[in-house]
């Protein structure tokens, strides 16, 4: 679907010729799918859950506030309850002690569900090889993005948010469970970030040196 | 029967405290003191058998030495001594229990030690005297397996109830890929889900009393208001709390285990990640102790570089306090102004340091590298800009009406409270009680600093913020003169266990080459000794205990945390109080979970 939004100032005014009713029809109906604009909708509002465990959920904090201000991507209706989210990000470490509540919490979570997994620690246990803490949480939930870093910065996890968004736009899910094949429907395959990305790092052969601020 | 050591642990002790209570100690147990033991950072050390222990300790509890008290149990723990090679002196044992004493009044410690065996692992306990021993006996006999005469409730603490063997013993894996891969099936989460289950009649609640029925309410180990994967069961009668249960270990990361494992020099990292608000200082508690052992002494430029960071930090760590305990009484908005701070300081702090929360940039014997040029501007920057918003923060958040009624006599209690729960920091500075490490007993160069310690009077929720948001005004106070007096000279230390060690030479002789390639790849090899050392952290006194067995990893590593004994006072202080009171109090601790559990 191809939506954008359009100062006052350079909007199309009504053409001589044209009927009021025409220019009405023109900015106030749209034409879609209605699968369409659910992936849409989805995609434009998801609602996270309140949910940190350590250092990372620190970073998460700070995605909400002023400077980066996670609310321009319409995901900052922060919810206490599982039952009123449909996005967990796991931030931090996942301890073998907390390991059955954040899977209870997951469970609760609303249907279509997603999982941004936030930090070393949650993507692989990080530099935690220890007795007590899960090597990934994707030993036990699936996760749909997984953030570097330790902890990422909030711009890395504003940028996982972008590219969860962008793969809930290309997914087709069931609008009910009389119509349709049930199951999801991934339009196009989710890339890996360091194929895409690879050149442009690579391309970078002076670094700012860190002798100066 | 005791051994004589060459040198008397009272040699040299410039505290008379110390003196007078080996003294007194040898005058009541005479040859019953099994052991004096030297250690590096002069602590008098005194070893006495498990029949004596518990009389010693009453002793130095209740007699005052020098006119002067043992205020505090400041840590209590354990070492398993089974494979330690370099033991000289020091009496037969397998496992041994160390308890380490403080008095403020006599600004002295005092550390005695038990030695058990491996088939008769149990001592009486020390909760009758200090009720703080509750949380570290149940830690030592997590970890460690030894038993606690007479402990009302000795069950796990950190590790899930389920859990086999205890972690802290060397025979216990250290690493999760040594162990069988974690699963967590259906039925496997409903066990541990059950396991986890509070059981009022384990901690001899009653369920219901002559007139009223009780109410269990679960908070956490999720839940906005407990500031981490914390938990705590409250027992209630309407709405009036009876008693709490704080449950914790869901943010356990082995970092004591994780210092058997990594070199002296890998291990910083994780000392970042121990109060994760405090970043890189929590790495000065740590190198210190290290430098103690090696002997090293670091240039004055390292030591005024890393009070700057250190005291930036300790700003961003109050910022974040500041506003979460305001959201948590109600106030939604003031975290965002304090965040754009935090912001300012993260943004000096990655210029210098090339990270944020977590830069582990200290080094044993200096920095990673030198400052970055233009540093200073950057820093008048946010001096220049920072106290104005303070004020305003001020008639924000302390001056607002609703926040005082929330806050103002609610959790109070006495510096007599304070020291038998072993809180420190501003915990214990709200109470009227003026002690600051930095002050105290300057480190780091914290001696030539102009500063206040700013104390309270009522000791409630309230006065905890006052004293943190006048600290914060110190600690700019701190950063002006580190800023105006930056000495010149080296960022690193000459001392050839310096890590990494300088490299300039090593291209020049053979011998720096190869020294230089063993301390990279090996990691400096510390000579055999114990030490303890202890700073005014963020939230209270972060003490670090180091055992080396002339390694290239540390024997026994030790982490005394602030929040650990913080947490513990929640029941003592919130009895008889609301709800809402309950997160009041649990905001103004100011605690961090990954600082309790470590």
């Amino acid at each position: 679907m191809n939506w954008s939004l359009e100062s006052a100032e350079t909007a199309a005014a009504p053409q001589r010729g044209g009927s009021e009713m025409d220019e009405f029809i023109r900015r106030n109906v749209m034409m879609v799918k209605l699968e369409d604009m659910v992936a849409w909708g989805r995609k434009n509002s998801i609602w996270p859950f309140n949910f940190g465990l350590s250092c990372c959920y620190v970073e998460m904090a700070t995605a909400f506030t002023s400077r980066h201000d996670l609310a321009r991507f319409g995901a900052e209706v922060i919810r206490g309850t599982p039952r009123q989210a449909d996005m967990i990000v796991i931030a931090g470490t996942v301890f073998r002690k907390m390991a059955p509540v954040v899977k209870q919490l997951y469970d609760q979570l609303l249907e279509p569900k997603w999982v941004i997994s936030m930090g070393s620690c949650a993507n692989s246990g990080g530099m935690y090889d220890i007795y007590s803490v899960v090597q990934g949480v994707d030993k036990f939930l699936p996760v749909d993005v997984y953030v570097s870093g330790c902890p990422p910065r909030p711009e890395a996890l504003l940028q996982g948010l972008l590219l969860l968004q962008e793969s809930i736009g290309k997914q087709r899910r069931p609008l009910s469970w009389v119509i349709n094949e049930q199951g999801i429907i991934q339009r196009e395959e989710n890339q890996v970030q360091r194929v895409i990305r690879g050149p442009e790092r690579i391309a970078a052969t002076e670094l700012r040196s860190p002798d100066e601020v | 029967m005791r051994v004589p050591s060459a040198v008397s642990v009272t040699e040299n002790l410039n505290a008379p405290v110390g003196v007078a209570v080996v003294e007194y100690l040898r005058a009541v147990f005479g040859d019953n003191i099994l052991h004096e033991q030297v250690t590096c950072d002069r602590i008098p050390t005194l070893w006495f058998a498990r029949e004596d222990i518990q009389h010693a300790l009453t002793l130095v509890r209740e007699q005052s030495f020098a006119g002067k008290r043992f205020e505090m149990l400041l840590d209590l723990t354990a070492i398993d001594e089974r494979v330690r090679v370099n033991r000289t002196g020091q009496p037969a044992s397998e496992f041994t229990v160390v308890y380490h004493l403080m008095s403020f009044s006599g600004n002295s410690d005092l550390r005695l030690k038990v030695p058990l065996f491996d088939d008769d692992l149990h001592l009486p306990t020390a909760t009758v005297l200090w009720p703080n021993a509750n949380w570290y006996e149940r830690e030592v006999w997590d970890m460690f397996g030894i038993r606690f005469d007479g402990h009302p409730n000795l069950y796990r603490l950190v590790l899930p109830p389920t859990w086999e063997g205890h972690a802290l013993r060397k025979e216990h894996p250290a690493r999760a890929t040594e162990m069988d891969p974690f699963t967590l099936d259906d039925a496997q989460t409903d066990i541990q889900q059950e396991a986890l289950k509070f059981k009022p009649e384990e901690w001899g609640m009653k369920r219901a009393s002559e007139d009223s029925e009780f109410m269990f309410l679960n908070l956490g180990p999720n839940h906005p208001s407990v500031h981490g994967a914390f938990r705590i069961a409250v027992q209630l009668d309407g709405e009036i709390l009876v008693d709490a249960v704080p449950d914790i270990g869901y943010h356990h990361r082995g970092a004591e285990k994780m210092g058997e494992r990594q070199s002296w020099h890998t291990f910083i990292p994780y000392t970042d990640r121990i109060d994760y608000l405090g970043g890189v200082m929590n790495n000065l508690p740590y190198v210190m102790a290290v430098e103690k052992m090696a002997g090293i002494e670091v240039p004055e430029r390292v030591k005024v570089i890393r009070v700057m960071l250190s005291e930036m930090f300790r700003i961003c760590s109050h910022l974040l306090f500041y506003g979460t305990f305001a959201q948590d009484v109600g106030q939604l908005s003031p975290i965002f102004y304090m965040f754009v701070e935090r912001e300012r300081i993260f943004n000096i702090i990655e210029s210098i340091c090339g990270a944020r929360m977590h830069p582990g940039w200290f080094r044993i014997g200096g920095v990673a590298q030198d400052l970055p040029q233009g540093w200073e501007r950057r820093v008048r920057e946010l001096l220049d800009f920072m106290p104005a918003r303070l004020d305003e923060y001020d008639s924000m958040v302390l001056n607002n009406g609703i926040l005082k009624r929330r806050t103002q006599g609610v959790g109070v209690y006495t510096t007599q409270e304070a020291f038998d729960w072993g809180v420190t920091g501003a915990g214990l500075r709200a109470t009227g009680y003026e002690w600051d490490m930095r002050k105290q007993r300057p480190y780091s160069g914290y001696e030539n600093f102009e500063f206040d310690v700013p104390i309270a009077v009522n000791g409630d929720c309230y006065d905890r913020c006052a004293v943190r948001v006048e600290e914060m005004r110190q600690s700019l106070r701190i950063i002006k003169q580190c800023v105006d007096n930056m000495p010149t000279g080296d960022y690193k230390s000459s001392h050839p266990l310096t890590t990494p060690p300088r490299k300039e030479k090593t291209m020049q002789d053979i011998e720096t080459l190869i020294n230089h390639f063993l301390s990279v790849s090996w990691g400096p090899v510390i000579p055999p000794n114990e030490v303890s050392m202890s700073i005014e952290a963020t939230k209270g006194i972060n003490s670090y205990y180091l055992i080396s067995d002339g390694n290239t990893t540390s024997y026994r590593t030790r982490i005394r945390t602030p929040s650990f004994a913080h947490l513990q006072m929640i029941p003592a202080i919130s009895r008889g109080f609301m709800v809402s009171d309950l997160i009041a109090i649990i905001a103004s601790i100011d605690f961090v979970m990954a600082d309790v559990d470590r």
